[in-house]
């Protein structure tokens, strides 16, 4: 029996990936390009979304920030899961010591709430991309790492890994084949909420002034850039904001389901 | 108890430690000069010159060897030394108290605002499960946690600030510039309170000591008053902890947004401008406020719960 993927979630996934692909390639004009003659436009036949306060699209701008809000967010949450998948099947697979070891260190990020860590190294190591991703990753990585430990825990005192193990099948085949499916089948909605909350930390430290900076057209930049002209332009600053709310509430919605659908698949 | 205080203090410590090693290391691995983008800090850029950073280099003693500035730098914090703002030449201790008044009027204002919208919503909630009441809480918190708070903080201030022009849009001169941030904060925090509490009341609900209050002829909002609350009460006292994460994002992203000169604004200037002991203090102050927050909920879960007490005491 296999466990299909719920459609609603994976269509959405679908859609966002695509999202992050075509965004740029589908932006009819330059995200970058200024022109100062129209500032502030309204949104008219040219302009759908209308202009910022330099002239550029507002809409071909929301379109090429997808790579960087989406794609950023994907990448550190993907690394953040390697690393957590790893150290969780080492901390389950090498005794007290390791265990302790490990856990002490997913403690000690733990015990800074929230953003405050990837804020730190973003902030102390002078905002861009590199250090807002290590400054995530640094994050992210014990939540995966509890995770996979749990999961690999049990499932290696399970009795079909008894089984492969009395076969004589050496224990890394035993992690490939048993254990490591089942965990990343635990971290998959995990991941999937861990994208969403990672492009709002994306985005607040871009509004921050301390993840990507501007012309970057990372969605909480442009809020920020625009945000002194509110008054006058309302959809400039909502385009942005639409676009992470609608991002974030997709990926919520699919992990959600997915984690109420991949309940652990009993004996075969 | 006295596990519970052992386990947060050593995360306390931790956290000091870690705290301290990565300032550190931030001064000493960035590219550029420390000491000349100090000066520029304080006398602005154009009017910086080699005198002034030197001037500035042997005052922060700059030019000792590394592991002595390392040792000197553990050995002040160890002493509760926070020195001065790199910036403004003040005592750290005194720029962060006078910040930490204005986080802390937020942060208990947002989090009591969130409870009061919270907790009757949850109680509905839980008391029909799968109703419309339910769908429409459940609804609305789904899309509140898929919002920023910064962009709470802009429809909001859209709204009553710019449409309405019944609130000032920023500031913190007269209690009306606490209104939106707070609102911010709570609707924020109410997102992730909501289901807990509302999950909280299902669970309660559903215990055999309820349904035997029932039987006893007790009507359901008694039964659930004498019986269940203090039940429901345990995961709602664990996770209003756990939100203080929460809360620090917030604050952060509020105050910037909002111009409000609280811990949160302090911070994001000071890493802006790189002045690593107000950095620094600013940190410490909120990881030793989340392990107490912690420790608190610890403890209230103890007296809120007679099992729990009894585990914990042999």
């Amino acid at each position: 029996m296999r466990i299909a993927p719920p459609r609603g979630a994976a269509g959405l996934a679908a859609a966002i990936a695509a999202l992050a692909c075509l965004g740029p390639l589908v932006a009819p004009m330059d995200p970058l390009g200024q022109d100062l003659m129209r500032v502030m436009e309204p949104p008219g036949a040219r302009h759908w979304l209308g202009t910022d306060h330099v002239g550029r699209d507002v809409l071909s701008r929301v379109l090429a920030g997808a790579p960087y809000s989406l794609g950023l967010a994907l990448l550190s949450v993907g690394m953040s899961a390697s690393t957590g998948t790893l150290l969780g099947l080492v901390a389950a697979n090498s005794g007290a010591a390791g265990r302790a070891v490990v856990m002490r260190l997913a403690d000690l990020v733990l015990a800074f709430p929230g953003l405050l860590l990837a804020l730190l190294l973003s902030g102390l190591f002078g905002g861009g991309v590199l250090p807002m991703l290590a400054g995530l990753h640094l994050a992210m990585w014990p939540l995966y790492a509890r995770m996979a430990d749990a999961t690999a825990t049990s499932t290696l005192r399970e009795g079909h890994v008894e089984a492969a193990r009395l076969a004589g099948f050496p224990e890394w085949i035993i992690l490939l084949r048993h254990v490591l499916p089942r965990v990343l089948r635990t971290l998959a909605p995990l991941a999937i909420l861990g994208t969403g909350q990672a492009i709002m930390s994306i985005a607040a430290l871009g509004f921050l002034g301390l993840g990507l900076r501007p012309p970057t057209p990372e969605w909480g930049a442009m809020i920020s850039d625009l945000l002194p002209f509110l008054a006058e332009g309302v959809v400039q600053v909502a385009a942005p904001c639409a676009a992470i709310f609608a991002t974030v509430l997709a990926l919520s919605l699919a992990g959600r389901s997915l984690a109420g659908s991949s309940m652990p698949p009993r004996v075969r | 108890m006295l596990r519970a205080l052992a386990h947060r203090l050593g995360q306390a410590v931790a956290t000091a430690i870690a705290l301290a090693t990565l300032c550190f290391a931030a001064i000493h691995a960035l590219p550029g000069n420390l000491a000349l983008q100090v000066a520029a800090a304080r006398v602005g850029d154009e009017r910086v010159t080699q005198e002034a950073a030197d001037r500035v280099r042997r005052e922060e003693g700059l030019d000792a060897p590394l592991a002595l500035q390392y040792g000197r730098w553990m050995a002040g914090i160890a002493r509760g030394e926070l020195g001065r703002s790199l910036v403004s030449g003040r005592p750290v201790a005194e720029e962060l108290a006078h910040h930490a008044r204005f986080t802390i009027q937020l942060g208990a204002a947002g989090w009591l605002l969130s409870y009061v919208l919270a907790l009757p919503l949850g109680l509905v909630a839980g008391f029909r499960p799968g109703g419309w009441l339910d769908r429409a809480a459940g609804g609305l918190a789904v899309a509140l946690a898929s919002l920023p708070s910064f962009l709470v903080g802009i429809g909001l201030v859209t709204v009553f600030a710019l449409g309405l022009r019944i609130l000032p849009p920023a500031g913190f001169r007269t209690g009306a510039h606490m209104v939106l941030p707070a609102l911010t904060l709570a609707l924020s925090l109410a997102a992730f309170s909501i289901p807990v509490v509302r999950d909280a009341v299902v669970e309660a609900r559903a215990a055999f000591f309820l349904t035997y209050a029932r039987m006893k002829g007790l009507g359901a909002a008694a039964a659930f008053l004498h019986h269940g609350a203090r039940n429901a009460a345990i995961p709602v006292v664990t996770f209003a902890a756990l939100q203080f994460t929460l809360v620090i994002d917030g604050f952060v992203v509020i105050e910037t947004l909002f111009n409000y000169p609280g811990l949160g604004d302090l911070l994001v200037k000071s890493l802006v401008a790189r002045d690593v002991p107000v950095i620094m203090g600013a940190g410490l102050l909120v990881g030793l406020a989340f392990a107490l927050v912690n420790l608190a909920a610890d403890l209230l879960c103890l007296w809120l719960d007679p099992r729990r007490r009894r585990e914990a005491e042999p």
